[in-house]
């Protein structure tokens, strides 16, 4: 009974010390010109879509972010962001914006809604 | 009865691929983002570390005991008046009964008739993720409700009630004896066909593909009901009365009838009714209700039960373990890229996965039985540490799944009001839409870890049971663990490795290619590569 305790707390132990050792340090890996944490930022994407696909294909922003997505297309494409349910109508060779709060975390595709074919991927980190 | 099925699963096969993106798990994103490495990294090596608890627990004991798997606290919830009041009311039974089967008709209703969009359709959302994925969390960790609701069963038996009434006095079954050789193979099948159909079929999420495909299996369950009697094929062919019952041993709930001389003439599929008849459904059925049992008990003491395992019973388990990987392991850029390379269809992943699990846990378990020493055959132990693996697919499933459920499963809030896509707003819920961030990031990663150490614990211990009742000996038995310790550490690593990998959403524009507008033509190299996030 005795070992079990004993080996139950070194168990914990072990754990919590591999869990402190592993985590990154957030504390101090932030960017110095990265404003404070509850002062949320914006951020400014130019997306081209071409052939069927997003240029570029990936979106890393962070939670509680403000982003925008200057989307620019050859033709015409209703974009569909997936999760954040947020539609866009894109006329070929025009700009247009697509602004949101990315308050939810995870990886949500962006499509072409008439097609449904994958354009590409909004991830958006948590804090 | 299988050639009559022929015809009608045949135009099934021939069906035109509709031009829809293939998700996995039959339907519905998950949006979760893939576990950091340095979490995957914890996870492996909080699951070593664990394992030590267990393994010390049994360590000291100085005798393994015979029955120790069936001496388990346990409490009847039916002493309890009100519990007893509520739980065996028969208003409360029928209205359940009447609920599953009105589900059962909406799905294919729905399916048949409703918009064909799994967006606007009640039959994907419903079918994917609050039957399959909410149905089996609840019966893992509340207990099993389908042999209750099963509305395959609950028609079958409105339908020889009439036909009794009628006059047929033999009722509808014929009561063929079904071959003692086929065990649980027509659900192994089956099961296989399901994970297909799941996630390589890439018209799991079209409403009336499923309406088709429950059609078509209501015609193969009751077909079986009528040929070989209802509870011959409840026990071996009805695939998901199979399923739910394994998930029912991990459960913290029992069924047991008092004695356990009630069920000697009822079932030879009760297992060793000596010890306790246990989750026996038919022989519950026909207790006396003073005879009846729900207990409570400790979570998974039902997988360390020694019961003898029909033909297919190792086999189907695997395939449940592998068809649970099998999911993630779709979505992972190793596979992917494999599957370019080579040019596999998936349907090599689905036959080959399970063959690989079943070969490897063979292999361990010959190690197991080298290290204790044991003697008999390799068949034997086979069948007796199997169960012992299920905490590990039930953690991942959970971990898994569990964000799809709380996310894509309030899909249903909106479909209640508006089964069939036609505008309807029943209960003023028509218009909800989904909140993506019920749940955030870091909670989803931190849960996923703990939840599979944890199951990996809980398997860790009841390998150990299953050591002390083969091998007499502590020490033997202690021995004999070590290849299991491993094969369990390689499992709970490798299901989180799957959701450490960044998920690649297989585009269905590759196998669509020649649809390209011809005027334009498509590059189709850069088709072919699905999208593929920086592994960090």
């Amino acid at each position: 009974m005795n070992r079990t305790v004993v080996v139950v707390v070194l168990v914990i132990l072990g754990l919590g010390g591999l869990f402190l050792a592993l985590r990154p340090d957030t504390t101090s890996s932030g960017d110095p010109t990265e404003t404070p944490a509850d002062e949320p930022r914006e951020r400014i994407y130019d997306v081209a879509i071409e052939g069927g696909a997003m240029n570029p294909d990936e979106i890393s922003a962070e939670e509680g972010n403000f982003v925008t997505l200057r989307l620019t297309s050859e033709s015409p494409v209703e974009v569909h962001l997936h999760g954040y349910d947020l539609e866009e109508e894109v006329s070929a060779g025009e700009e247009t914006e697509l602004s949101f709060e990315a308050d939810a975390t995870g990886q949500f595709e962006i499509e072409d809604h008439e097609t449904e074919a994958q354009l590409g991927t909004l991830l958006v980190q948590p804090r | 009865m299988r050639r009559a099925l022929v015809p009608i699963l045949t135009p099934l096969l021939l069906l035109p691929l509709v031009p829809q993106p293939a998700l996995a798990h039959g339907f519905g994103q998950s949006y979760d983002l893939p576990l950091p490495l340095w979490l995957y990294l914890y996870g492996a090596g909080a699951a070593v570390l664990a394992s030590f608890v267990p393994i010390s627990l049994f360590s000291g004991k100085r005798k393994s005991g015979e029955d120790a798997p069936y001496l388990y606290s346990r409490f009847d919830l039916l002493r309890i008046k009100f519990l007893r009041a509520v739980l065996t009311s028969q208003t409360l039974l029928l209205g359940l009964r009447l609920l599953s089967v009105g589900l059962f008709l909406l799905v294919v209703l729905t399916g048949l008739l409703g918009r064909q969009n799994a967006d606007a359709n009640f039959a994907p959302t419903f079918v994917w993720i609050i039957w399959w994925v909410g149905l089996g969390f609840f019966t893992a960790f509340v207990g099993n409700v389908w042999p209750l609701v099963n509305p395959w069963k609950v028609l079958f038996e409105w339908a020889e009630a009439l036909v009794r009434r009628l006059g047929a006095r033999n009722g509808l079954e014929l009561r063929e004896p079904y071959p003692a050789s086929w065990g649980l193979w027509p659900s192994v099948a089956l099961y296989g066909v399901f994970v297909w159909v799941e996630n390589v079929f890439p018209g799991s999420s079209t409403p009336v593909y499923i309406a088709v495909l429950v059609l078509t299996y209501s015609v193969l369950v009751w077909g079986g009901m009528v040929v070989y009697g209802k509870e011959t094929w409840l026990r071996r062919g009805e695939v998901f009365s199979v399923f739910f019952g394994l998930l029912a041993r991990f459960a913290p709930t029992e069924v047991r009838v008092r004695y356990p001389k009630l069920c000697r003439g009822c079932s030879d599929a009760c297992g060793t009714v000596e010890k306790g008849c246990v989750n026996c459904y038919e022989c519950f059925a026909r207790a006396a209700p003073e005879d009846r049992e729900l207990n409570l008990r400790p979570p998974a003491v039902g997988l360390s039960r020694p019961e003898p395992v029909p033909p297919g019973g190792v086999f189907f388990v695997i395939v449940v373990l592998a068809g649970v990987a099998f999911d993630g392991l779709l979505e992972t850029p190793l596979w992917n890229e494999l599957r370019r390379d080579f040019s596999l269809p998936q349907v090599v992943g689905l036959v080959a996965l399970p063959l690989v699990f079943f070969a490897v846990y063979l292999g361990f378990v010959k190690l197991s039985q080298l290290f204790g020493g044991g003697t008999g055959g390799l068949r034997r132990f086979a069948a007796a540490y199997v169960y012992s693996l299920v905490p590990i697919a039930v953690a991942y499933q959970v971990a898994h799944y569990y964000t799809l459920l709380l996310v894509q499963g309030q899909g249903i809030i909106r479909h209640v009001s508006d089964p069939f896509g036609w505008g309807w707003d029943f209960f003023g819920t028509a218009g909800y839409s989904i909140d993506p961030g019920v749940v955030g990031a870091a909670f989803v990663w931190y849960s996923q870890v703990a939840l599979i150490v944890a199951g990996h614990v809980v398997a860790v211990y009841l390998a150990h049971l299953v050591a002390l009742r083969l091998f007499e000996d502590p020490g033997r038995a202690l021995r004999s663990q070590l290849p299991m310790l491993a094969l369990m550490i390689l499992y709970t690593v490798f299901s989180l490795w799957i959701i450490s990998q960044p998920i690649v959403i297989e585009d269905q524009a590759v196998e669509t290619a020649p649809q390209e507008d011809a005027a334009q033509p498509a590059p189709i190299e850069k088709l072919r590569e699905p999208p593929m996030p920086d592994i960090p």
